[in-house]
């Protein structure tokens, strides 16, 4: 049985391709502005890589900000579902899950495979991957590097504001202020990882957590994450592609159903 | 296919439940209740405005006056009441103020019937409608009921029957007509008949297959203070019959639908943006924890009793979050969870509406304790979220299926 999980999330357009419950490949491209065009290149991707024809394919499955844009798809899951599915057949005794993905934060509380409970952030890029985006650039900072700039502080400024524009502009002003740039990252990443930490404690995870979606290749994150929260988090080796993988093992799911 | 089978059923269960005559008529109801209004104000006849449940109908009516409703529920009229009003207050109430303030005069449509009334008659329930109410006054008579607010008490409830009794003067006053005892025992016998067929209404929500869209009753519900009482009792009845006739028709149960109840804030004419997102993802309200809900109709009035007494009693104890402590929601959200056979509750509220944010962590507590999954949503009257909340209601959806 071949399916393929494409997330289509706001900054990148995921694919994995999955044969008789394996993951054999997968790709990443940029979302740009047309979901639709990125999620069938992507999903072209997977099927060229791994030399399989279009017309074996048993089912393709979305999910992410743009899955319901995604037509010629068999079906939808949410990424909450397809995060778990995902998280759960790379680590299954995971018990919670924090995704840090480009425009929204989700806690997600897991017993057995399934969701029991979850929490997103609300309407605003507070504790998001957008937030660092930003705050990056104020920074001067290529985002990628971020997170080991802040593992070298010895000293974190403070940054107070959640809003990312006002953050932004806090950044400026420590800057002005003389600060060391490693001590505003470290700050900034701070200021995330307090707002995630605080979700993570509503939602009541406690151990067996992973960490994925893109802000999560980010060690420095990782770190002051696992600082906060007192707990070692779980990173599978590639966590922008959880969704994708959860959303074609869902199908499969689905499919030995019926 | 499996699919296939649930696709047909769902695409049958909604075309199933449109079929409803009266709620064209409920739908099409607002034009006619205006030329009523107009026309009864020619005639001489006093129009009461009200923006919550606690100012009770039956003193109005006693006085025979008429009353409608001035919840806002629309997102039009916020921006002109932004003009006064701090942007950090509820929907509600900025919705409510713009209507009044624009009164047809900027351009942008808000309701006719918020030009009709002769007098306010608010209430001291959250600090924003309260602040709220003295600017009001600028532009419509305003009168104030004060609540007590810790409501469990032999005196909140004497202070409230005083209340109650000033309230009754200024109505006295306003229509020229005298408020008797027996009229106010005719009128809580005639809200009660309301109330009990609000009641069969809900019960029949309670069954297997729900003949009835919890959308289409929030619809209903919203227009239960904007039509007279007595055209609101027919619609009612008609409603019911042709419910209960599509429940002897219908034999198959579908059960696969989450049963959801949602709880929380207001729901005022205008705004389903939530209730629309939940059905229109797979779920099935059943019941309303709400203003717009249960809130209105769930406890009669003693019709044995003092009738100013009885109202006292009865109108104290509606488990509204600007009351402390307020226990009682709680347990009434656990006892409706079992009555409707609820699968999930999507706790709903209006940003900063603080009574009803805070109380969010009491009842996740409760309902988690209870084993009832708790979804979470506070939102405003815009669109900007509708994505948002899309996806944590599929994600929901998905984990109680």
């Amino acid at each position: 049985m071949i399916s393929v999980g494409i997330d289509s999330g706001s900054a990148t357009t995921k694919a994995v391709l999955v044969i008789d419950g394996q993951m054999i490949t997968r790709n990443i491209r940029p979302t740009g502005f047309d979901f639709l065009s990125a999620a069938k290149s992507v999903c072209e991707d997977v099927l060229s890589n791994a030399g399989i024809d279009k017309k074996d394919v048993t089912g393709i499955y979305a999910t992410g900000y743009g899955r319901n844009s995604i037509k010629f798809a068999d079906r939808a899951v949410s990424e909450i579902t397809a995060h778990t599915m995902g998280v759960y057949y790379l680590y299954p005794a995971v018990n919670g899950i924090i995704d840090i993905g480009g425009q929204d934060s989700k806690i997600i509380s897991v017993n057995d495979g399934r969701v029991t409970d979850f929490l997103m952030n609300d309407k605003c890029a507070a504790g998001t991957g957008k937030f660092l985006e930003y705050t990056a650039k104020a920074l001067e900072v290529p985002i990628e590097e971020l997170g080991n700039l802040a593992l070298v502080s010895k000293e974190p400024a403070s940054i107070t504001s959640m809003c990312t524009v006002f953050a932004e502009s806090e950044v400026i002003s420590l800057r002005a202020r003389g600060f060391k740039k490693e001590d505003i990252a470290a700050g900034l990443i701070e200021s995330i990882a307090r707002r995630v930490a605080v979700m993570v404690r509503q939602v009541g995870l406690k151990q067996n957590v992973a960490f994925v979606g893109g802000v999560a290749k980010n060690a420095g994150i990782k770190v002051f994450l696992e600082k906060e929260l007192g707990i070692s988090l779980y990173v599978p080796p590639e966590p922008q592609v959880t969704g994708a993988l959860g959303a074609a093992l869902y199908g499969i799911g689905k499919n030995s159903i019926v | 296919m499996e699919n296939d089978l649930i696709y047909f059923i769902t695409k049958h269960f909604v075309e199933r439940m449109t079929h409803f005559k009266t709620l064209e008529y409920i739908k099409n109801s607002y034009s006619s209740r205006i030329c009523q209004l107009t026309e009864e104000k020619k005639a001489g006849k006093k129009i009461v405005g009200t923006l919550c449940l606690f100012v009770p109908d039956e003193i109005i009516f006693a006085a025979d006056a008429d009353r409608v409703i001035l919840c806002g529920g629309k997102n039009d009229t916020i921006s002109i009441a932004e003009q006064y009003l701090p942007r950090n207050i509820c929907p509600l109430v900025k919705s409510s103020f713009g209507s009044v303030v624009n009164n047809g005069r900027s351009g942008v449509k808000s309701c006719s019937h918020f030009g009709l009334v002769d007098i306010v008659v608010a209430e001291n329930t959250c600090d924003s409608k309260k602040k709220m109410y003295e600017l009001l006054g600028d532009y419509v008579p305003t009168y104030v009921l004060d609540l007590p607010q810790k409501p469990d008490s032999l005196a909140a409830v004497k202070y409230f029957l005083e209340e109650l009794n000033k309230f009754k003067g200024v109505m006295e006053q306003l229509t020229g007509n005298k408020v008797t005892v027996e009229q106010l025992k005719k009128e809580i016998i005639s809200s009660n008949e309301t109330r009990k067929l609000l009641h069969r209404l809900y019960d029949l929500r309670k069954t297997d297959s729900p003949p009835i869209s919890g959308v289409d009753v929030i619809k209903v519900m919203q227009k239960q203070y904007v039509l007279s009482a007595e055209d609101f009792k027919k619609a009612l009845r008609s409603l019911i019959d042709e419910a209960e006739k599509i429940k002897a028709d219908f034999k198959t149960d579908f059960t696969r639908k989450p049963r959801i109840m949602i709880s929380g804030c207001p729901m005022p004419g205008g705004n389903t943006k939530v209730p629309e997102i939940i059905e229109n993802r797979g779920g099935i309200i059943v019941v309303e924890e709400s203003c717009t809900g249960t809130r209105s109709f769930w406890d009669l009035v003693d019709e044995s009793k003092d009738p100013m007494t009885a109202l006292a009693e009865r109108y104290i104890k509606i488990p509204c979050s600007c009351m402390t402590p307020n226990d009682r929601r709680i347990d009434n959200i656990l006892e409706l969870a079992r009555e409707f056979k609820v699968d999930g509750v999507v706790n709903y509220t209006l940003q900063f509406c603080h009574g009803y944010n805070i109380e969010r962590y009491k009842v996740q507590q409760a309902l988690r304790n209870a084993g009832i999954p708790v979804l979470s949503i506070e939102t405003d009257y815009s669109d900007s979220d509708v994505e948002q909340i899309g996806l944590r209601v599929d994600a929901f959806m998905e984990m109680l299926s």
